[in-house]
């Protein structure tokens, strides 16, 4: 019997091993972590973390488990008027209230971030499943106008590298359904402020006890994957910016979105 | 010499003398008429009217005696002597052509003794003194610009020019189209009679690339058309040549780049052949034929050419092993430069990546991915040599099967290639390129030993070398940052620099085996390419960071533009130039020109080599030290190299090197075409109202006369002006006094 346990309990401690092996993530494989993803989140107009606690968290680990690019497993969080907030290319902001109006620090600080070619994704936790903007959204859209007067959000296309910068996508989606396409505004090209109304964050956010923090209304756990998969996009256009957009990628793409248009196709 | 002769008075105009003399043969004409039927007292009448008529001109032209002291200077005339190096080629009786205008030169003298010779050699730019029985060196054989010069030259102007040449011409050009025009405006430079002497009549038993000529200006990776140009004359039977145009590479066999057969017709064909130059800067191509039996003249079967390969745009492959904010950058930066053009190939998943955790295998179908395979087999062997430069960042060679390739990417660097290896922690030593053919190209050290320390983590902010300091290629980064470096987040262990390598960065406190600081930036040259080691992923920070901030992120991309700038030898981070003055033609010795920045006063070594080593030549060592920090220019003797493609590596003190490949021809453009062209020297004379002679009839050329110089001269008057009006007075009075008494009035 004593051997009998010993042998079940020895099975068990290697199916954790393995089943740890394969769900905890690698650490990130650059030196100190600097050079790694860093979903920061950005405390601003009042606003005290993000929307969902875990979700910034569960970004990093959804990436490093599904993609090659390191990622910080605990993220930061910078104030904007902190001069460090110059110091990474990738901040997120997230809300479910109206966020009050910007400090001078604030929009200083941020300005210079956008400067240098910073990166900001806006998750809006409150949208509305049917699209509608929530408090937060009109509000922070409102104060990145004061930062950056000289751009307006416009709605980026199917065709936008966001969409195929790792997964093939074809819609935005969050723990809402919200619109189909994300907003952005576009400087130089680039993408540098991201608009999502779905509630990116409420899809991502997991507790420690490995429960999903929300339900995703209404397309359920597919939906869920669909925000992962276009959270893990966006962290690739950060980190690639428009790498998929390269000639080379083309015809590889258009076949595979052929593919996923026709599907009586063999 | 003293002699003595009449004239009339000097106060005279010729007019006025020549109208007198008009009316006084007129006057005699009218006497004649006059007397012609008279019979009385008409002798005595002419007689006194001819008396009178001939006092009255004397009295008008009152004439002197001129008493001088003479003497007789001969015509200046000047022998332009064709010094070019076809003059070495074989003339009429298999000597060479030199030897007939040597000859030439010598029957002119004897045949013209009292004429001022000045023997003058023409060939590139004015003319020089001829040194008799020297050898014939100059590159070029430039007519027009000698007679110009003589024309511009203040000296006394020769009474006529005498040419002595094989007519083999750059310019003027052949007595075909508009020549006719061009020689007698040259005959106008002087205005004097231009005779020529063709020392050659028949052309030699020769087959040669006579010309060779691009399409256009060489850009590297296009495609670029050469047309070659084939003689063969002198008897030998050529109905078909095969011609090749070869690259000559580093540490290599030349490179065939194309091939052609030339169909000749009436002496001569032309081929058009295809080319591609994968390198930019300086390549030296050999372009051949392969000659008939009885060639007499091999040199110039083949030409060694030299083009100055220009970049339409760089072609950069970007290979990253994972996706980070330093790729992020340096992605940004290469795509923001529009006269780069670059290819990326990220690794976005590994071989343990869940693309979808939810399904059975964990991996998302291909259709719902974005991603390609990396075709690292296709990017390493057939397109690799279509890009300028290539960056590996942060990727594991063994992983990703790039370990199959690093020979191909050694060569690829060594045959002109620029490659640049990015830290990260999958790189150098952990990447797996230790001990390999591309670790060996890299310029540092790296450790192969099992279980060596690949990187280190411990933050740290690199230190600036004094070769880094001075280096061209980070002066820009400097001026933005100024000493100030962030901090890293770690670094790669790197080994020693290796011989020829330049440490620009150095890590604060760790040292390699040696002792040395431990590189974290160094450059390097291979072969013919060069290489930069960068250990470190933070170069983001440049860019990232209160620094970076500061600096508005200009530190990145000004440290970028040095680095891949310096990798394709951008002039502006070269720390110095070298150059060949008039070129290198193969036996002659040549003049090396270095041209290095002010300031410092480190030693400069030069070493030249064969490009492709074949050991024909051995190398040769220049050292020359400057006279002053100020001095930017040395020229530097080379002795006489063998024809083919050379290398010049220049170094000054310890900074990187600097690279010139030049060729050296053994016959050159004057070897080319080796068939004398007596009409171009005849049409040529008659255009100039000159002579035309062969070199064995020189002395039937014509001198101007010589020119008569009085040294003393004294004009006295045969009598005063007032006996001269008293005689024509009286005579004039005599002779209307005979006159009346014969009843004429």
């Amino acid at each position: 019997m004593i051997d009998l346990r010993r042998s079940r309990l020895w099975i068990g401690v290697a199916i954790v091993a393995v089943l740890l092996a394969i769900v905890v993530p690698r650490p990130a494989r650059a030196f100190g972590e600097r050079s790694a993803f860093d979903p920061r989140v950005l405390l601003a107009g009042g606003t005290t973390g993000p929307a969902h606690l875990s979700a910034p968290a569960r970004w990093s680990w959804e990436l490093q488990q599904r993609t090659s690019a390191p990622a910080r497993l605990t993220p930061s969080s910078i104030r904007a008027d902190d001069p460090a907030i110059v110091e990474a290319p990738f901040v997120y902001w997230s809300g479910d209230t109206a966020v009050s109006e910007l400090t001078s620090g604030e929009v200083s600080g941020l300005r210079r971030f956008f400067a240098l070619g910073g990166v900001m994704v806006v998750d809006d936790a409150a949208a509305g499943g049917d699209g509608t903007v929530s408090p937060f959204g009109r509000s922070a859209r409102r104060q990145l106008a004061r930062v950056l007067p000289d751009a307006t959000p416009i709605s980026l296309g199917i065709k936008h590298v966001i969409y195929h910068s790792f997964y093939l996508l074809n819609r935005a989606e969050g723990r809402v359904l919200g619109p189909s396409q994300v907003d952005a505004i576009v400087r130089g090209g680039a993408a540098q402020v991201v608009f999502t109304e779905n509630d990116l964050g409420g899809a991502l956010a997991r507790g420690g006890s490995g429960i999903w923090e929300a339900p995703v209304v209404p397309g359920g756990e597919l939906q869920r994957e669909h925000a992962i998969r276009l959270a893990v996009n966006i962290a690739m256009y950060v980190l690639c910016t428009n790498y998929k957009d390269d000639q080379v990628h083309a015809p590889f793409l258009m076949r595979r979105r052929a593919h996923a248009i026709s599907p009586t196709e063999p | 010499m003293p002699t003595t002769r009449f004239a009339s008075t000097s106060d005279l105009p010729t007019w006025a003398v020549v109208a007198a003399c008009v009316l006084a043969t007129a006057s005699l004409l009218l006497l004649f008429v006059e007397m012609r039927r008279r019979e009385r007292g008409g002798a005595l009448i002419v007689v006194t009217g001819i008396a009178a008529v001939a006092s009255l001109l004397l009295a008008v032209l009152r004439p002197a005696r001129i008493s001088a002291r003479e003497s007789v200077v001969g015509a200046r005339v000047v022998v332009l002597a064709d010094s070019s190096r076809s003059m070495a080629l074989p003339g009429d009786d298999g000597t060479a052509r030199q030897e007939a205008r040597d000859a030439a030169i010598i029957a002119l003298q004897k045949s013209a003794p009292d004429a001022r010779l000045l023997v003058l050699g023409f060939g590139d730019g004015p003319p020089q003194p001829l040194v008799s029985g020297g050898d014939s060196r100059a590159p070029r054989s430039d007519l027009t610009t000698a007679i110009r010069a003589l024309a511009a030259s203040p000296d006394e102007r020769p009474a006529s020019i005498v040419v002595v040449s094989d007519g083999r011409l750059d310019d003027p050009p052949e007595a075909t189209g508009e020549a006719p025009n061009a020689f007698t405006a040259l005959g106008d430079e002087l205005h004097v009679p231009i005779n020529t002497i063709a020392t050659t009549q028949t052309a030699p038993a020769d087959a040669s690339v006579r010309h060779v000529s691009a399409s256009g200006a060489a850009v590297a990776h296009v495609p670029m058309s050469l047309r070659v140009e084939i003689g063969c004359g002198g008897g030998l039977a050529c109905d078909e040549l095969t011609v090749t145009a070869r690259e000559l590479r580093d540490d290599a066999p030349p490179a065939l780049l194309a091939s052609g057969l030339a169909h000749v017709k009436d002496g001569k064909a032309v081929v058009d052949l295809t080319v591609t130059l994968e390198r930019a800067g300086a390549r030296i191509l050999e372009v051949a034929i392969t000659p008939p039996s009885g060639d007499a003249i091999p040199e110039n079967d083949h030409r060694f050419l030299t083009f100055n390969v220009a970049r339409e745009r760089v072609r950069v492959l970007h290979v990253a092993g994972m996706p980070t904010n330093d790729v992020r950058e340096l992605r940004t930066w290469l795509k923001s430069d529009a006269s780069l053009d670059v290819v990326s190939f990220f690794i976005l998943r590994t071989k343990t990546d869940k693309t979808d955790p939810n399904s059975p295998n964990g991996q998302a179908a291909d259709s719902e991915l974005a991603l390609i395979p990396f075709p690292v087999n296709e990017l390493f062997s057939e397109h690799l040599p279509s890009f300028d430069a290539v960056v590996l960042q942060n990727i594991d060679a063994v992983e990703y099967e790039l370990d199959r390739h690093l020979g191909e990417l050694a060569s690829y660097v060594k045959g002109g290639g620029g490659l640049i290896m990015v830290g990260g922690e999958n790189a150098f030593i952990r990447g797996g390129y230790a001990g390999t053919s591309l670790g060996a190209v890299l310029p540092v050290e790296l450790d192969r030993t099992p279980g060596a320390t690949s990187d280190d983590a411990t933050p740290f902010a690199p230190k600036w070398t004094a070769q880094g300091k001075a280096a061209p290629l980070l002066r820009p980064v400097r001026a933005i940052l100024g000493d100030e470096l962030p901090l890293m987040p770690g670094t790669n262990v790197l080994g020693d620099v290796r011989p020829g390598g330049v440490a620009l960065w150095t890590h604060p406190t760790r040292t390699t085996k040696s002792g040395a600081p431990m590189p974290v930036l160094a450059i390097g040259d291979e072969g013919d390419g060069r290489t930069i080691a960068l250990g470190i992923d933070g170069l983001w920070l440049l860019k990232f960071s209160q620094l970076g901030a500061r600096t508005a992120g200009r530190g990145h991309g000004a440290l970028w533009d040095g680095l891949l700038g310096w990798l394709m030898r951008d002039p502006r981070f070269e720390p110095a130039q070298i150059d060949v003055v008039g070129g290198c033609t193969a036996g002659l010795a040549s003049t090396l020109r270095v041209q290095v920045l002010p300031g410092a006063s480190d030693p400069i070594v030069v070493d030249v080599s064969e490009i492709d080593k074949t050991g024909s030549s051995p190398p040769v060592h220049l050292e020359a030290k400057r006279a002053s920090p100020d001095e930017t220019t040395i020229d530097l003797p080379i002795r006489a190299l063998p024809a083919g493609g050379y290398t010049a590596r220049l170094r000054v003190g310890d900074g990187s090197a600097t690279r010139r490949d030049f060729a050296c021809e053994g016959g050159g453009d004057e070897w080319a075409d080796s068939r004398p062209d007596p009409e171009r020297l005849r049409a040529l004379a008659k255009a100039s109202h000159g002579s035309f002679a062969f070199a064995h009839d020189a002395a039937s050329i014509p001198f101007p006369k010589p020119t008569v110089v009085s040294a003393e001269r004294h004009v006295v008057p045969l009598a005063p002006p007032w006996v001269w009006s008293l005689i024509a007075a009286t005579l004039l009075g005599a002779h209307w006094f005979t006159r009346r008494r014969s009843g004429l009035a």
